[in-house]
């Protein structure tokens, strides 16, 4: 054994390494030199038959020669995997982006009525329903609709085959029946179905949204029920909107309110939209009537309350840009998958 | 903002003039602004002015007339009725037919133009009859002989039975408080005529004009609740016109009936009550000026107020009715609106129901379902093909689509009916749910249930087994572990019989999964129910974990026949609180026997407690 030998063995190396083009070529290599029967531990066993003299110069050149092996070994493996790696990411990449998981849609009926009441649910409101097919005591009588009112006509609610019963015509309903089991104080919205006898058209629909609220306390005015409902629209349409109030007659109010909100679509300029007016009217509004304090049995003189109704599906239908209110149950609707928008 | 909505507004050429067309929506409770002086009455008071009226330029002493009758007492609160002889009937005045046409009125003839003046002008409508085309005596009645009726205009409306109507010996001559009948039509020609007011309940008005489908501006009016009191002025206007105007002569003794005299309410109210209602200070003398600017008389000011509201506000009945009356005209821009309240904290009563629905809703789209929503109207033999519950059809008395006259017992319509409508539109990869209510008749109960109704089009595994994923995974994360399938008692008549099972959830059913045609998957769920048995869960088990689980096997080994489960179920009560998991973790089947390697992991206990434990209960 000389050191030509070593030469020799390290320039065969060099050619191997420069061969190798993959992780089981290498391992060729690694075998082919420092397996147990590779070249260094054969160079290791003659050392034996050399000169005491000799034996430790050529053993720290084999142990370099080793050394050396090694390190080109794992840089050229180093460099097989990095490769390997950008190699696998990439077909994986494809992958990914050919098989997106499909993610499913909120009705946009749904979508507001949560964005409702997630601003009644931070002021301690509770969400709360009842049963669509009601009574005519729960619908009008309890909520101080004289036994008269053209409300109770055939021709404005639908009856269930069955006297008494029919198809709740608001979500006052549920506050009625909240009202006569509960004792204040309470803080409620009800969102929910309602059924009117209306022609289907383009803008009038006989199943339609209500958003009802009622906070009954010691003590409430109509400064505690605009403060609510202008916080209300400010969160939904932004901080300028401009919110009015004018009278309104309902029977379970009094005094009851009209909300309008100036147009979002001409600022008040006049617009198809509010018919010219500048406003859209959002819904009503009111101190409760003594007459249904005392129907539910609570006491007038030591709680007041106020209460709120609005209508939701035309704004959803301004919202989503919808321009038939038909579309909203009837079939029409569906979903872009590949919008970016916000789900929820 | 005080009461009356402007509707719209458009900028219009009057006379050759630029000029303004103002809609106004007047409240449902306010016939009397249903009239010039009305509007004029509130514009006075909202400004603090004084409303000069038209003067009344004769008054006729009445009496109870011979020749004119009501029969129909019930609906007739209050009727007037004058015989003018002789008049000069002319086509009409221009100052007259143009102020007709700025509230979309034709221009008909002077006496009947006359008529139409007075109603816009007071509120309160008339009608005019030819005196010599009525047969015997006029009166007021409930309609029980008369078929058909033919107005004014020529229509020939078919009658229902029990209108109010005026009539003759012979025949009808109009609908009360809606529209006149042709047979006694005042024409050019008419010389003798009958002029009749009156004020009907207001309820058999609307009953009347909505059954028969005729709306005209008298029936507005009337269906409103106007005041009694008013009919003598704006008839006395009416009769002074047509003298004025046509010439003639009052026949003597007009008719007048009136059982019930309009009663003048005294009200009591602490003046304070006021700035307690709008939240802002109004003061007591800024209260009394307003409700004498509103026509109150004031009997008592100071701190308890007593007022008399005018006669012809019939909105007004209580102490809050004079409140709103102070507040809208004070000016509701006036109460500050951008201040959230404070109020004090109530008792939070949100259902379980209303939690679960919306999770279920959350799970569901994230696991690739689009929610839709859709009528719950349908058709019973729709029902009888879908409905898989114990309940019977429930029918609606009006329904607004005659087709769809019942109330839907089962989501699965809604579902299809969408499937179908997005296939027409080559929509692909339909899965939808929707959560609405269902309902049906038990016995006299009438019933109804918040509902969860899931379909699927399965891409590429089977429609069931793909389902059964959905409902498993929504099942599981609303924290639902005991899940089980049973073959459906009453399978619905849409499903494969061979692919339709009940859904159980703790051994109880609450739901139902089934294929339809060919590939589609349709699952209920009962949510109602679900969140029922979900009364007693601990949605959030969070526990401060100090030391390490324990985890050791067992062998139990059973009969082929006997199930699991109940062992595993015996084994969960018997730990107890020390319990953290249990799971099978290999199965070895012997001769007639199978062998259950089960993996118990305890907490809370020592490596020498849990061992005590484990072989207490595996029997070791």
């Amino acid at each position: 054994m000389s050191e030509t030998n070593l030469k020799l063995i390290e320039n065969e190396l060099g050619k191997d390494i420069a061969a190798v083009k993959t992780v089981a070529d290498l391992d060729q290599v690694f075998y082919k030199y420092l397996g147990n029967r590779g070249q260094i531990k054969q160079l290791f066993k003659e050392m034996k038959d050399l000169p005491e003299d000799k034996r430790k110069e050529i053993g720290v050149n084999i142990n370099g020669l080793q050394k050396k092996i090694i390190d080109l070994i794992d840089s050229k493996k180093k460099e097989l995997l990095t490769g390997h790696l950008a190699k696998t990411m990439e077909a994986e990449a494809e992958t990914l982006s050919f098989d997106l998981p499909k993610i499913g849609h909120l009705h946009p009926i749904t979508q507001t009525i949560r964005m409702l009441n997630k601003v009644f649910t931070e002021m301690g409101y509770s969400i709360v329903d009842g049963p669509e097919i009601e009574t005519n005591e729960y619908n009008f009588t309890r909520l101080n609709v004289p036994a008269d009112h053209p409300a109770m006509d055939m021709q404005d609610t639908i009856y269930i085959k069955e006297p008494n019963l029919l198809l709740r015509t608001q979500t006052s309903s549920v506050e009625s029946r909240i009202m006569a089991g509960n004792k204040p104080p309470m803080k409620l919205v009800c969102p929910g179905r309602v059924y009117r006898n209306e022609k289907v058209n383009k803008s009038n629909h006989f199943i339609f949204h209500h958003y009802q609220g009622v906070a009954i306390l010691e003590k409430v005015s109509l400064k505690d029920l605009f403060g609510t409902l202008n916080l209300l629209f400010k969160r939904m349409y932004g901080p300028k909107i401009i919110v009015r109030y004018r009278n309104k007659y309902y029977p379970e109010v009094e005094p009851g309110v009209g909300a309008d909100m100036q147009c979002f679509n001409c600022r008040g300029r006049g617009c198809p939209l509010c018919k010219g007016v500048g406003w859209i009217e959002m819904g009503g509004a009111g101190i409760i009537h003594p007459n249904v304090m005392k129907m539910a049995g609570i006491d007038s003189k030591k709680f007041m309350g106020f209460a709120f109704g609005l209508g939701l599906d035309r704004w959803v239908m301004a919202k989503y840009n919808i321009t038939d209110i038909r579309t909203l149950l009837g079939g029409n609707l569906a979903y872009k998958y590949y919008e970016n928008e916000n789900t929820l | 903002m005080a009461g009356l909505m402007m509707d719209d507004l458009k900028e219009i050429t009057y006379q050759g003039k630029q000029d303004y067309l103002i809609s106004l929506e007047v409240r449902q409770n306010r016939a009397d602004c249903l009239s010039i002086i009305g509007l004029a009455r509130e514009v006075a008071a909202y400004y603090g002015l004084v409303c000069k009226l038209p003067l009344n330029k004769l008054i006729i002493p009445i009496k109870k007339g011979s020749g004119v009758e009501v029969k129909a007492l019930k609906h007739v609160k209050r009727a007037l009725a004058f015989e003018i002889t002789g008049v000069k009937n002319k086509k009409s005045l221009a100052w007259l037919k143009e102020f007709l046409a700025l509230y979309d009125i034709n221009s008909v003839n002077l006496l009947v133009d006359l008529s139409n003046y007075i109603m816009i002008l007071t509120g309160y409508p008339s009608h005019l009859l030819d005196k010599d085309k009525i047969t015997g005596k006029f009166c007021w009645a409930v309609n029980q002989d008369f078929k058909e009726f033919i107005t004014l205009d020529k229509t020939k409306v078919k009658l229902l039975g029990k209108e109010i109507i005026l009539k003759d010996d012979k025949t009808i001559l109009g609908l009360a408080g809606i529209i006149g009948g042709k047979t006694a039509e005042i024409d050019l020609n008419s010389q003798n005529i009958i002029v009749e007011m009156a004020i009907y309940d207001r309820v058999a008005v609307r009953r009347d004009s909505r059954s028969l489908k005729i709306v005209t501006e008298a029936s507005i009016r009337l269906e409103k609740d106007l005041s009694p009191e008013g009919l003598d002025s704006a008839m006395n206007l009416l009769i002074s016109l047509i003298l004025k105007e046509t010439g003639g002569k009052i026949k003597a003794r007009p008719f007048s009936f009136y059982p019930t005299k309009q009663p003048s309410l005294k009200i009591k109210l602490d003046s304070r009550l006021i700035s307690v209602f709008a939240g802002v200070e109004i003061s007591q003398s800024k209260t009394v000026s307003i409700l004498k600017d509103l026509r109150f008389k004031v009997l008592k000011s100071g701190q308890s107020l007593e007022v008399v509201p005018p006669l012809d506000r019939m909105d007004i009945g209580i102490c809050e009715d004079v409140i709103e009356e102070v507040i809208r005209i004070f000016g509701f821009e006036k109460i500050p609106s951008n201040q959230a309240p404070a109020f004090a904290i109530a008792k939070q009563m949100t259902s379980t129901t209303i939690k679960f629905s919306e999770k279920t809703r959350d799970i569901l789209a994230t696991i690739g379902f689009d929610e839709i929503l859709s009528w719950p109207l349908t058709k019973k033999e729709i029902n009888s093909e879908t409905n898989y519950l114990d309940w019977d059809n429930i029918s609606t008395q009006n329904s607004v689509n005659e087709e769809f006259p019942d109330l839907r017992q089962s989501i699965a319509p809604s579902l299809l009916f969408q499937f179908k409508e997005y296939k027409k539109r080559n929509i692909g990869k339909i899965k939808l749910f929707e959560i609405g209510r269902v309902f049906g008749k038990k016995g006299s109960n009438y019933l109804e249930q918040e509902s969860l109704g899931i379909l699927i089009e399965p891409e590429k595994e089977k429609a069931i087994l793909e389902l059964k994923k959905a409902v498993e995974t929504l099942l599981l994360s609303l924290g639902f572990n005991e899940i089980s399938y049973l073959s459906s008692i009453t399978k619905p008549k849409i499903a494969n019989p061979f692919s339709c099972w009940d859904i159980q959830v703790k051994g109880e059913t609450v739901g139902i999964i089934y294929k339809i045609y060919k590939s589609l998957g349709f699952a209920e769920i009962n949510i109602s129910k679900m969140s029922n048995l979900a009364k007693n869960f601990n949605l959030n088990p969070a526990v401060e974990l100090i030391h390490k689980l324990v985890i050791l096997d067992a062998n139990v080994e059973l009969n082929n026949s006997k199930d699991v489960t109940p062992l595993l179920k015996s084994l969960q009560k018997e730990i107890g609180k020390n319990l953290w998991s249990l799971e099978v973790i290999d199965i070895f089947s012997l001769k007639d026997r199978k062998r259950y390697t089960i993996k118990a992991s305890y907490v809370d206990l020592s490596d020498k407690e849990a061992k005590e434990m484990h072989s207490k209960v595996f029997n070791l």
